[in-house]
């Protein structure tokens, strides 16, 4: 278990994150996993049921948890988040902190002996995730095209898996799965208002890292090679709605991983601000959309662009969203394009401060990305202002269309 | 100097000071120590409902088409040849701004460009920009938002809900309008609009983030100053009297989805602005009584399969309307609706858990700490308490006041009668 804590004494309360994560060999993972953190979410040993838990964190100030599952690229992470006040902000300076730690303690590592129906339920709800995951045309475009350009690799996964195998899921099967929760490394991070609480990752090391193992998180790899076929692709996918969305898929190819700062300003100049090339073009020159963005996945090495669309406007969208990617392969890229994405990205940055978990939640992507949690929020912005527009034009031309789906064609559409 | 009040909270151990200029405009800064980021908002007292008023410059009567605030909104952020969205972002600002049923709210957010950003907000403001040309770009881009909000299934349930509760109020139509009432929209009737509302005597300046207080008003007063006040007579709005009876009774409508949405609406009495922010506490308390997870219905309904996700139970209210709307997904929707409606008359009879009472206080007071640490509940809060013309923590103090018998009071004033149901329900 490795625990990094970051202290700001502006806040008033306490993060703790814990972070269990894992590669994944199989993909059977997904609809476990789901399943097992909403069990764990539900009860405990000692809480018997949701009202026990809400019961104890509202006696402690509206102490609040959850549990998150999220794809990490190709890792899987199962994270538990604690969020309480600390004790200086409190009527009478009342101390939470054994009380959440006992909590956590509870939670964590002391599951309830769940019967069949507790089981049963969760699946259902499981079930309704992965059927409803339709339901915001937007969100389910990115998230298809992600699956389309990851065929046979675990990110081209749904997070919740598929219902065939949750459908199969037994206790012997959440149990197995509970063993290996446990030993995956755990990366706790503590961030918040820490003063007064300055022994706060010895006391968690102490109290709670009897049960983990002590392989760190460095050793895994977000980024899995697989051979399915890069070919290029149309798909159309039959939707009734007023609005059409369109998502485009691209590789980046031959990345290394230097070329992250270069690529987040490509990325920003494309269509992450209101200044970029989609927004501008796509936007505001052809009246095509309201929404018009693209994301840059560093540890796969993608690139997707969506917007929601008239649907009689396809064919003219995509040709739009194409020619700014082209156009940045010529090198057409304004000097003031330039800055502007540059200064909106070192601007995102500085405000990292202003979170409460933004410094810890760098350090954890740190660890993950470049396998040591070096590199401050000066070094990532000094790294950022080095990029040049070069730098810029040539991971421009890393870049290749390979897929574009179109949810559509409904009769209001 | 400037003649200052300012509004201090114990519990959160925040500031927030205040202002009016001469020439009307009221300034709230909410000092926020240690956090770099700042954020400033530029809002008017007009939204979606006003459409029905005295043209300031004419003097007549005038009654504008639907969607036409936030079609304003869109405008006003645009200058010749350049989005303001485009014009912050060079400046390594991000900015957006929104419309909503009594308001209309333009704001920034930076960490080091602040004096640079609040005089770009007041310049936008208070130079409009409007042609024929850039009136019929903006309608094919508000054609698609409007677009996307018809396919949100959380919106549509809602407002089906306001629609159902209410016959007259412009509350029931949606804010953007819609396709055919936004082609009606001209670079005259935006004009007409923005010199009625956008005056500073309807508008606030809000800002929030740790900057010097003094420096900052001064900063807004030489950036608003340039301007010269067109006109700040008495703003007269006109609204079709609303019936008590509400509109329908249910609505039930498809969609291409699969997880169903219920809202169920109850219209209640019009009340002041206090009594607005006293129920909005209120309902919060008895949301986390009666509908979180630690009650013992949440309980019942997930070990049935109804929900799995949080019922929630607001408040709304302003001027012209005031109703509570609870909401919810679930495949078992029919059911869901009848436990709940069986459940809301029971409650009404029950004494009062005293000791839960008590732990959901105990509750809200951590939860106010906890939401301090971001700037966006402070900003949130100091725009709703100048919409409802309050003290800004009064919300604070109501927590701390509330009482057993406030609880049973608002439970027994959801009247059947007043109920409506709406469903988002799968094609």
């Amino acid at each position: 278990m490795e625990v990094y804590k970051y202290s700001d004494e502006k806040f008033k309360s306490i993060n703790i994150s814990y972070n269990f994560t894992t590669q994944v060999e199989d993909n059977s993972i997904y609809s476990q996993f789901s399943v097992l953190g909403a069990l764990l979410a539900k009860g405990s040993n000692r809480f018997k049921n949701q009202k026990e838990i809400e019961k104890y964190l509202s006696k402690l100030y509206g102490a609040n948890f959850h549990i998150d599952v999220e794809k990490i690229a190709d890792l899987y992470n199962m994270e538990f988040t604690f969020e309480f006040v600390n004790k200086e902000f409190l009527p009478n300076k009342e101390e939470l902190l054994d009380k959440i730690i006992e909590f956590i303690d509870e939670i964590i590592y002391k599951p309830a002996d769940w019967n069949e129906e507790n089981i049963e339920r969760e699946k259902e709800f499981i079930l309704e995730r992965i059927k409803e995951r339709k339901d915001e045309k937007l969100r389910y475009g990115v998230q298809r095209m992600e699956e389309l350009l990851c065929v046979g690799e675990p990110f081209g996964n749904f997070l919740h898996g598929d219902v065939e195998t949750v459908e199969k899921i037994d206790k012997e099967q959440l149990k197995s799965a509970y063993t290996k929760l446990l030993n995956c490394p755990v990366t706790v991070l503590v961030s918040g208002n820490l003063k007064g609480y300055e022994d706060i990752d010895k006391i968690i090391m102490q109290k709670l890292s009897k049960y983990t193992i002590n392989t760190s998180i460095t050793s895994l790899s977000p980024n899995v090679k697989s051979n399915c076929e890069r070919k290029y692709e149309e798909i159309k996918e039959y939707v009734e709605t007023s609005q059409s969305v369109v998502s485009l898929g691209y590789r980046i190819n031959g990345a290394t991983s230097q070329d992250f700062y270069a690529l987040t300003v490509y990325n920003a100049i494309l269509g992450t601000t209101p200044s970029s090339k989609l927004f501008q073009n796509v936007r505001e020159k052809n009246s095509l959309c309201y929404t018009v963005r693209s994301k840059y996945y560093r540890l796969k090495n993608l690139l997707i662009v969506f917007a929601g669309i008239n649907n009689d406007n396809y064919e003219k969208a995509v040709n739009t969203i194409n020619e700014q990617v082209e156009d940045m392969k010529k090198g057409n890229i304004s000097q003031i394009e330039f800055t502007t994405a540059k200064d909106s990205i070192l601007a995102d940055f500085s405000e990292m401060n202003d979170l409460k978990f933004g410094v810890v939640k760098l350090i954890f992507t740190n660890l993950i990305a470049q396998k040591n949690s070096n590199s401050s929020i000066e070094e990532l912005k000094e790294k950022i202002r080095n990029v040049t527009i070069e730098d810029v034009i040539r991971v421009a031309n890393m870049i290749t269309l390979e897929k574009v789906l179109l949810l559509g064609g409904g009769e209001n559409a | 100097m400037h003649k200052m009040g300012a509004s201090y909270s114990e519990e959160l151990g925040e500031t927030t000071f205040s202002t009016t200029l001469s020439n009307g405009l009221e300034i709230y800064i909410c000092k926020k120590k240690g956090f770099s980021k700042k954020i400033g908002l530029f809002g008017t007292k007009y939204g979606s409902v006003t459409n029905d008023f005295i043209d300031i410059t004419t003097n007549k009567r005038v009654k504008v088409p639907d969607g036409i605030a936030h079609f304003l909104e869109h405008k006003l952020f645009e200058k010749e040849g350049a989005n303001a969205l485009d014009l912050f972002s060079k400046m390594g600002v991000s900015s957006n701004a929104y419309t909503s049923f009594d308001q209309t709210v333009f704001y920034f957010e930076t960490v080091e460009k602040f004096d640079e950003s609040i005089q770009m907000l007041v310049k936008l403001i208070k130079e409009p920009y409007f042609t024929p040309e850039n009136v019929e770009k903006e309608q094919g881009i508000i054609g698609q938002e409007i677009s996307m909000y018809d396919d949100d299934q959380n919106f549509m349930v809602y407002f089906n809900a306001l629609r159902a509760m209410y016959q007259k109020n412009p509350v029931r139509i949606d804010i953007a309008g819609t396709i055919e009432s936004i082609s009606h929209i001209t670079a005259d009737m935006l004009y007409t609009c923005y010199n009625t509302f956008y005056s500073p005597q309807n508008m606030f300046l809000v800002v929030v983030g740790d900057v010097d207080i003094e420096k900052t008003i001064d900063l807004i007063e030489d950036s608003i100053n340039k301007y010269e006040v067109k006109s700040n007579s008495k703003i007269e709005k006109f609204s079709e009297e609303e019936p008590r009876e509400i509109a329908k009774k249910e609505i039930v409508q498809k969609m291409d989805i699969y997880m169903p949405g219920l809202c169920i609406g109850y219209k209640l009495d019009l009340c002041s602005g206090k009594d607005i922010i006293k129920n909005e506490c209120i309902a919060d308390i008895i949301s986390d009584m009666y509908f979180s997870r630690l009650s013992d219905f949440y309980d019942i309904e997930y070990k049935k399969g109804y929900i799995n996700d949080t019922i929630d139970f607001i408040y709304e209210g302003s001027e012209t309307f005031s109703h509570l709307v609870m909401s919810a997904t679930s495949t078992n929707i029919d059911e869901l609706e009848k436990d709940i409606l069986e459940y809301v008359d029971k409650i009404k009879f029950e004494p009062i858990d005293e000791e839960l009472f008590e732990t959901i206080k105990r509750k809200k007071i951590g939860e106010n700490i906890l939401s301090s640490d971001s700037l966006g509940t402070s900003y949130r809060r100091v725009i709703d308490s100048i919409i409802n013309g309050v003290n800004t923590y009064y919300d604070v103090e109501v927590y701390n006041n509330v009482t057993s018998e406030d609880i049973k009071e608002f439970l027994n004033n959801l009247d059947e009668k007043y109920r409506v149901t709406s469903k988002i329900i799968s094609k």
